[in-house]
C-alpha cells in the first residue's frame, strides 16, 4: 500500500471557484498516510475539495497530487487507485448487494469472475453475508451505509474518500461502522480520509485532522498535537481562592474561575509541579485536582470562531 | 465479540465437515483491465437491465413483446413459405427487405422510448452517477457505454429480422449459391440501415432521458416529441410553396427512417433517384442523421460535463 512517510496528498496554492464563489482557498496541504478526518462546517468546502481530489473537477488555481498523480490531468489514474463512499443515497434499490457490487468492481477493472468472488469477499468483511442476495431495496439504512462502504473498497483502492459514513446509522451501526472503518485502515492499510461532523466520530477513528472553514484549512495536524496542551486542570483548594489564583497568574499559569473551581490551563506537565508548590508556599490545602482533556469539539469550535472572526470582503461558498 | 466479521484472531470453528477459518481481508493481487474493460461492462450491465434480467417481470414485458412483434412475422412468413410451395413466390415479393424494415420502424420507435430511459434515468434518479463517475472512467465513457447499450439493443430488432429473412430467402431459393452471387450487396445493405436506425433512434431517445429522472416521462416526451414536430412539418410543407419546400422533409424526423429504407433497401432506390414518397435523394437524408446524431451528441455531453 502507501509508504509511511510519504504524503498521500499534497497541494500548492489549491483553489477552486465558481464564479465569484470561492468554495476553496489556495490550500497548502501535506497529508500522511493514514486516517486523516476532513472537519468543517456546511459550506466549508469539504465536497469541493473530495471533487477536486478525485479528479472530477478541475482546480482554478494551484496544483495538488494524491498518491504522486496530478489531479488536473491523472483523475483516471487517481480513480483507479482510490474509492468514494458519497455521503447521499446512491444505492440502485432493485438490485441484489451481490450483484451491485461486482458490477463496481468491474467498473473499477476487476475481471468478472474475479469481481464476483471479490464483492463477495468484501461484503462479508462489511457486515452483509447472506443478506447479499437480496434487493438493496429491502436492506435497512445500516446495511445500505455497509454496501456503499464495501463498494468503496472492493477494487482495494490505497486511498478511500468516506463523506459521512455514519450518516443516518442507531448508535449500534454507528460503533459497528466505527469498528470497520478502524480495521480497513489500522489492519487493511488502506488509508482513510473522512469527511464528517460528527466530531467523536473523527477523534476516535482519525490520527489526522484538517478543518476547513469557508474554504479555507484553519488547522490541521495529529490529533494528539491538537488536543495536547490545551486542556484544563480544575483545582479546589482550602483557603483563599483570588491569593491562590493571583500567586499562580504571578507565577506564569493562565488561571480562570469555572463554577467556584479554579481552572489552570495545562500547558505542559510542569503546571502541576507549579500548582503544589504554590500551595505549599501560601499554606493552602489541596482539596482537588483534576485534569479535564480538551476534545476535538473544543479545538474545533474555537478554530471556527477564531477563522470567521476575519473577513476579507472576499465572497466565499458557505 | 465484535458482531463485524473477520476480526484477527477469529479462531478456527471445528465441525463434523472440518473447520471454517477466517482468512481475513486479502488484497487483491488479480489482473486489472482498462477502461475500455470498464466501458464493456457497463454496456453489458445496462442492456442487461433494459431487458429486464434479474428484474420483476413486469419489466420483461415491454422487451418481450417487441422481440415477439419484430420476430414472430418474419419467422412465420418463412415458414410458411418453407411449407407451402405455391405462395413462397407471391410473399417473398410482398414481404421484402423494405417491407420487413418499415414494418419494424415504428417498433424501433417504441423500443427506444421504453429502452432509453431505462439507460439513463435511473442512474439518475437513484443517484448512482456519483458512484459511477468515482471509478476510473470518464464521462465521455458513460456515455459511450449508454449509447452502445441502447445501440446493440435497437440493432438486435433493426438488424436481426432482416438477416433471419436473408438466410430465409437463401435457404428457399431454387438455387440457394446462386441467390447469393445474385445478391452480394443484401447484407451489407442490411446492416448499414439497421445501424442508421439504430443510432438515429437511441440518439433522440438518450438525449431527452438525460434531461429527466422519470422513465415515464422521458418516453412521453420522446414519443410526443417524434409525433408532433412530424406533424408541424408536414403541415408547414403543406402551407408554403417554393423551391425550398422540398427541404422542409429533411427536418421531418419521423420520416427520415422511411426515407432512409426506402433509399438503400426499397425497389425504387438507385443512384439518383429518390426514395418512394421522397421530395429528394436519399442521400441527403444521410445529412439528417449525421446531423441529429452529431447535436445528440454534444448536448448529451454538455449536460454529463454538468453533472456533479
Amino acid at each position: 500500500m502507501t509508504q509511511p512517510d510519504t504524503p498521500i496528498v499534497v497541494s500548492r496554492g489549491l483553489l477552486k471557484a465558481y464564479g465569484s464563489v470561492v468554495a476553496l482557498d489556495r490550500l497548502d496541504l501535506e497529508v500522511p498516510p493514514g486516517a486523516i478526518g476532513l472537519l468543517g462546517p456546511n459550506g466549508a468546502g469539504k465536497s469541493t475539495l473530495i471533487k477536486l481530489l478525485l479528479g472530477l473537477i478541475k482546480p482554478t488555481e494551484g496544483v495538488a497530487s494524491v498518491l504522486g498523480l496530478d489531479i488536473a490531468s491523472e483523475g483516471v489514474q487517481i480513480r483507479q487507485r482510490t474509492g468514494y463512499m458519497p455521503e447521499s443515497d446512491c444505492l440502485p434499490g432493485d438490485v441484489t448487494a451481490a450483484d451491485f457490487v461486482g458490477h463496481m468492481a468491474q467498473m473499477s477493472g476487476l475481471p468478472a469472475r474475479a469481481a464476483r468472488l471479490r464483492a463477495a469477499e468484501v461484503l462479508y468483511h462489511c457486515g452483509v453475508d447472506e443478506e447479499r442476495y437480496r434487493l438493496i431495496k429491502e436492506f435497512s439504512t445500516g446495511m445500505k451505509q455497509r454496501v456503499k462502504l464495501a463498494q468503496a473498497i472492493v477494487h482495494d483502492p490505497a486511498l478511500v474518500f468516506l463523506d459521512e459514513p455514519t450518516n443516518g446509522m442507531d448508535p449500534a451501526g454507528r460503533e459497528e461502522m466505527l469498528e470497520l472503518i478502524n480495521r480497513i485502515h489500522r489492519e487493511v492499510g488502506i488509508t482513510v480520509l473522512l469527511s464528517s461532523h460528527i466530531l467523536e466520530d473523527v477523534e476516535r477513528v482519525c490520527d489526522y485532522v484538517l478543518l476547513l472553514d469557508q474554504g479555507r484549512l484553519v488547522q490541521h495536524g495529529t490529533v494528539s498535537s491538537l488536543l495536547a496542551g490545551g486542556g484544563d486542570i480544575l483545582v479546589e483548594i482550602d483557603g483563599d481562592r483570588a491569593a491562590f489564583a493571583e500567586a499562580l497568574a504571578a507565577r506564569g499559569a493562565v488561571v480562570t474561575t469555572q463554577d467556584g473551581v479554579l481552572a489552570v490551563r495545562h500547558t505542559e506537565d510542569q503546571v502541576f509541579d507549579l500548582v503544589r508548590d504554590t500551595a505549599a508556599d501560601l499554606d493552602v490545602a489541596l482539596r482537588g485536582l483534576r485534569v479535564r482533556s480538551q476534545s476535538l469539539e473544543d479545538v474545533y469550535v474555537q478554530q471556527v470562531a477564531a477563522a470567521s472572526g476575519g473577513n476579507d470582503g472576499v465572497e466565499r461558498a458557505g | 465479540m465484535s458482531s463485524v466479521p473477520g476480526d484477527a484472531g477469529s479462531a478456527p470453528a471445528a465441525g463434523p465437515y472440518g473447520e471454517i477459518f477466517d482468512r481475513g481481508y486479502q488484497h487483491y493481487q488479480g489482473r486489472r483491465e482498462g477502461r475500455a474493460h470498464a466501458v464493456r461492462a457497463l454496456t453489458l450491465y445496462s442492456m442487461r437491465r433494459a431487458l429486464g434480467v434479474k428484474k420483476r417481470w413486469t419489466a420483461k414485458i415491454i422487451p418481450i413483446f417487441l422481440y415477439a412483434a419484430a420476430f414472430v412475422p418474419v419467422v412465420t412468413i418463412i415458414g410458411v413459405r418453407a411449407l407451402v410451395t405455391q405462395v413462397s413466390a407471391q410473399l417473398a415479393e410482398g414481404f421484402n427487405y423494405s417491407f420487413l424494415a418499415a414494418a419494424i420502424s415504428p417498433l424501433l420507435l417504441i423500443y427506444a422510448a421504453a429502452a432509453a430511459p431505462e439507460m439513463l434515468c435511473d442512474d439518475r434518479r437513484e443517484n448512482v452517477l456519483p458512484l459511477y463517475f468515482s471509478r476510473a472512467i470518464t464521462r465521455v465513457d458513460y456515455l459511450l457505454a449508454k449509447v452502445l447499450a441502447l445501440g446493440l439493443l435497437m440493432g438486435s430488432i433493426a438488424i436481426v429480422p432482416l438477416l433471419v429473412l436473408f438466410v430465409g430467402n437463401t435457404l428457399l431459393a431454387d438455387a440457394p449459391l446462386t441467390y447469393l452471387r445474385q445478391h452480394p450487396g443484401d447484407i451489407g445493405r442490411i446492416l448499414i440501415t439497421g445501424t442508421l436506425l439504430s443510432v438515429y433512434y437511441a440518439a433522440i431517445g438518450l438525449v431527452i432521458a438525460a434531461f429527466t429522472a422519470r422513465k415515464g416521462v422521458a418516453a412521453a416526451l420522446y414519443i410526443g416529441f417524434i409525433t408532433i414536430e412530424t406533424g408541424v412539418v408536414e403541415a408547414l410543407s403543406l402551407a408554403v410553396s417554393g423551391a425550398w419546400k422540398d427541404y422542409l422533409d429533411l427536418f421531418s424526423l419521423g420520416n427520415v427512417p422511411d426515407r432512409i429504407v426506402q433509399w438503400l433497401l426499397g425497389p425504387a432506390s438507385g443512384a439518383g433517384s429518390a426514395p418512394v414518397g421522397a421530395p429528394l435523394q436519399g442521400w441527403t437524408y444521410l445529412f439528417t442523421v449525421a446531423a441529429v446524431v452529431t447535436v445528440c451528441g454534444v448536448v448529451m455531453h454538455r449536460r454529463y460535463l454538468a453533472e456533479e
